[in-house]
């Protein structure tokens, strides 16, 4: 019995286990001081946890990977490109970003929720395309409306054609205002404070939302829907707040990323950040169906370690830069389609189960009567 | 059952109404402006005022700009309220004098130039300020093409 | 008798709703843009000629979809897989040395080994994740596809033509393939007819393989194939082995996608590595949804009508729209329409919800 449940565990941490193992091994090789190694996680953590913890309440209510966290980011940015032009600096710029990206992602996340109400079963499949849908809509937005219908007054920002943002918009003004709010240093370790604070505070709200009324209906609904439905709760309606609440809390990560980073990416910065977050938290050891607050940090550590050094012990073994680049994205691929497979294989082995267990029941009730 | 939804109509529409006080807020003291410092002489208001030989400027405990005459300084600033040191020289070799000014932005200037002769020898404001107009370079009006296809950017993501 | 009372508009309804309405939508602005392009100034031929073209690159990656979708796999997100198939068969062509038309016959050749090894894995896998086919189907394609990236540059290729020039090594991003496959199907036959152009070859070589796609769906095989895609249980109960039925359905979908890609490859005269394969699924899921396909129903009929429109749309929309107010929103165009099409599908009500 003893034995079963430690191979269980390594079976649920094997994720987690193998980035361990790389990481141990590719540390040494890449020659990077831990002091810039935990330098750069430390950064890290602060630039991608608040995006991260935003993907933990679909999970709850069963919609699995929201993929669709990018319209939160799209979001975020909108807020962002406009502060800009209105040239709200440092922290009040953030958090008039904030609230203008708020009412976006809200409406981007119930219409998110309506459309996987219509496509229960293949949730992650359709916010995956919703995520390139809305893509281009934000595309239309910000190439062609910005400008002649949304009013852009300065020239470092707006296309020099007169209509549409530019490729890159400097947030200058707000670089890392967040992360040296509260300056302190520990052993030549910079700690963003005032970041680990919003963190903090985010990771309290979660917890707190789990026990209350909805967070207890969205935890139902993602056990069972018809369940849920049978006790008189609202699915659809608790589905689309999931989603909503999601991409609200997407959209304020992606201002605290970019407050980091520095500049937007106008077209690029958020097409790429479902992925890379949804793989960092695989890594941490959840799974489609269940996350905690601990996977999301875990998944930061291994994740990121595993990027920082990758590439650079990807080049000392093979002599060549580009190897340990594709190697990284590569590696994130492949997690997630492991994470993937498991949980539909453990979905199937628990459904025959299931099967198994009524058929049971109903032989037993047959010889019964 | 009719009263708690009022008062629940209540509460949405007073956190709708602080959410947008915030915003306003923000609107007022997030304003950034860009502050151009010159130690030059005035052009435009017909008097002559003295061009102290060198100026130091100080915001928020850090020295901006060192200005020696016909130079020009800046730092950023945030909201309207600007408080600045300045340590003038009116001669080389003199002692500097400090002196804290305190001075009010317009809203709606990005770029504002303070001419320090002007404002030290105590001229109105329309003598002192005046409004940065920023040109961009050629090189910034080149047409930039836009580029949406990030197959290529799989591999560049700075997480 | 009530439907006797029907009327003319309600028919027309009726056959509307059976279209759908974004494909009517589709349809219509299509047609728009071909009346709209003599007036703008662009010549009808030459834009005729371009669809044509484009049709003939692209009608086997689509028709790759069907086998899948009639299995009941759903649609083929991981075409990627099927597509460095044929990727590994055309520089495995080209590093041996063959050149000109029959650089083509050897890399669909060696690429069939290939697609047969990773259709089978493939196929074993979706076997084992009944349900999730789409999303893992998805994931598996980037995770071939950023694997390949690195096997680009360490396998040991040394023709001239594909690698670095700098480092003797790693294949190029891009390879022309002038003097070896370009337009090897194309230039059969070609019709010219002052600014029209039509490359028979390639059409032909499409409607070979629609045909024979539609005589195999009408082999005791494909029916049985149609059969495990209505009703899995169905087709169990009546002796049909379904796991292996899904196999063959999954390995033809990434062999065709492997011919697909070559024949992509003739027309457009480039072999395109690394990343270029990523999301060449999107476009040939959206096409033949566009065509009037669902996510468990799709007939050659689909492949034709879908690939038209959708590369209508694509060559017609720049044009048009550049000629008519000087501004090219084409590829936001192309992006909002072919994956609002996919979330159509998506949401539609299917029987058997997969």
């Amino acid at each position: 019995m003893k034995n079963k449940s430690i191979g269980d565990y390594l079976r649920r941490f094997s994720v987690p286990i193998m980035f361990v193992i790389i990481c141990l091994i590719c540390a040494p090789i890449s020659g990077l001081s831990p002091n810039y190694l935990i330098n750069e996680i430390v950064t890290r953590i602060g630039r991608n946890a608040f995006l991260i913890l935003s993907l933990l309440i679909p999970i709850m209510a069963g919609m699995g990977l929201n993929f669709s966290m990018t319209l939160g980011a799209m979001a975020g940015e909108i807020g962002l490109i406009l502060v800009s032009d209105w040239q709200i600096v440092g922290i009040p710029g953030m958090i008039l970003a904030m609230i203008v990206s708020i009412p976006i992602s809200a409406l981007l996340g119930l219409f998110c929720g309506k459309v996987l109400n219509m496509a229960k079963g293949r949730e992650m499949i359709t916010s995956y395309i919703i995520s390139f849908f809305i893509n281009g809509i934000y595309q239309l937005v910000v190439l062609y409306l910005m400008g002649p219908v949304i009013p852009i007054a300065h020239s470092t920002i707006k296309l020099p054609r007169g209509y549409g943002i530019r490729n890159t918009v400097s947030l200058l003004s707000m670089r890392q205002r967040l992360d040296n709010l509260i300056p302190l240093n520990i052993m030549g370790v910079k700690i963003p404070v005032a970041t680990f604070i919003v963190i903090f505070l985010l990771c309290l709200v979660i917890i707190w939302f789990r026990k209350t009324k909805l967070g207890q209906d969205m935890r139902a609904v993602g056990q069972d829907m018809e369940v849920s439905k049978d006790a008189g709760i609202d699915v659809e309606r608790t589905r689309i707040i999931s989603m909503i609440l999601s991409t609200v809390f997407a959209g304020i990560g992606m201002i605290i990323y970019l407050q980091n980073m520095g500049n937007i990416a106008t077209y690029s910065s958020h097409s790429q950040i479902g992925m890379f977050c949804i793989a960092a938290l695989l890594v941490g050891g959840a799974s489609v169906d269940k996350a905690s607050i601990g996977n999301v940090f875990l998944g930061i550590i291994l994740f990121h370690t595993m990027f920082i050094v990758a590439p650079k012990a990807g080049t000392v073994i093979t002599g060549d830069s580009m190897i340990g680049e594709y190697f990284r994205v590569f590696v994130s691929y492949a997690v997630i389609t492991i994470a993937l497979i498991m949980y539909e294989t453990n979905k199937r082995k628990n459904k025959s189960k299931a099967g198994m267990q009524l058929a049971l029941a109903q032989e037993q009730e047959e010889a019964n009567g | 059952m009719d009263k708690s939804k009022k008062r629940r109509l209540i509460y949405r529409i007073a956190a709708l109404a602080v959410v947008l006080l915030i915003a306003a807020a923000m609107f007022v003291i997030g304003r950034g402006h860009t502050v151009y410092f010159d130690n030059k002489m005035p052009e435009n208001v017909g008097t002559e005022v003295n061009v102290p030989y060198k100026i130091e400027v100080v915001v928020a405990g850090k020295s901006v700009a060192k200005l020696k005459s016909g130079e020009r300084g800046m730092a950023d600033t945030m909201g309207q309220n600007f408080n600045m040191q300045l340590l003038v020289t009116k001669e080389k070799g003199e002692d500097p004098t400090r002196l804290q000014v305190g001075l009010t932005l317009p809203y709606s200037m990005d770029g504002i130039i303070i001419n320090l002769p002007a404002l030290l020898s105590g001229l109105d404001e329309s003598a002192y300020l005046s409004e940065f107009v920023y040109v961009p370079s050629a090189e910034e009006m080149k047409d930039e093409e836009v580029i949406t296809d990030d197959t290529d950017n799989q591999m560049n993501f700075e997480g | 008798m009530n439907e006797q009372k029907l009327t003319f508009t309600d028919l027309i309804k009726t056959k509307a709703q059976e279209f759908g309405l974004p494909r009517l939508i589709i349809t219509g602005f299509l047609l728009l843009l071909l009346v709209l392009s003599p007036i703008v100034g662009a010549d009808l031929p030459t834009q005729i000629s371009n669809i044509i073209n484009r049709f003939s690159w692209n009608g086997i990656l689509v028709l790759a979809m069907v086998p899948m979708i009639h299995s009941g796999c759903g649609l083929n997100f991981g075409l990627p897989l099927g597509i460095i198939s044929g990727l590994l068969g055309a520089t495995l062509s080209i590093e041996l040395g063959f050149q000109g038309p029959l650089s083509f016959i050897m890399a669909a050749l060696l690429a069939t080994p290939f697609a047969l090894v990773f259709g089978s894995g493939y196929g074993w896998l979706l076997n084992k994740i009944k349900g999730g086919e789409m999303m893992i189907a998805t994931y598996v394609g980037f995770s071939s596809v950023s694997m390949m990236c690195m096997m680009w540059l360490l396998l040991p290729y040394h023709s001239p033509n594909m690698v670095w020039g700098m480092a003797g090594k790693g294949l190029r991003t891009t390879i022309s393939l002038e003097g070896y496959y370009t337009q090897a199907l194309a230039s059969f036959l070609q019709i010219n007819i002052g600014n029209l152009s039509i490359p028979t070859g390639a059409i032909l070589f499409f409607a070979l393989l629609a045909f024979g796609m539609w005589a195999f769906l009408h082999t005791k095989t494909g029916t049985a194939m149609t059969a495990v895609g209505s009703n899995p249980d169905f087709a169990r109960s009546a002796g049909i082995n379904v796991d292996k039925i899904r196999m063959i359905s999954v390995v033809m979908s990434t062999w065709l996608a492997a011919i697909g890609i070559l024949v992509y490859e003739q027309g457009f005269g480039f072999v395109q590595l690394y990343m270029a394969p990523f999301y060449m699924a999107l476009p040939a899921v959206s096409a033949i949804l566009i065509g009037g396909a669902t996510v468990n129903k799709a007939t050659i009929m689909n492949v034709v009508v879908g690939t038209i429109l959708f590369q209508g749309i694509v060559t017609m929309t720049p044009t048009v729209m550049n000629n008519l107010i000087h501004l090219d929103m084409s590829e936001v165009i192309r992006i909002i329409v072919s994956n609002g099409m996919i979330l159509y599908a998506l949401t539609r009500k299917t029987e058997g919800t997969r």
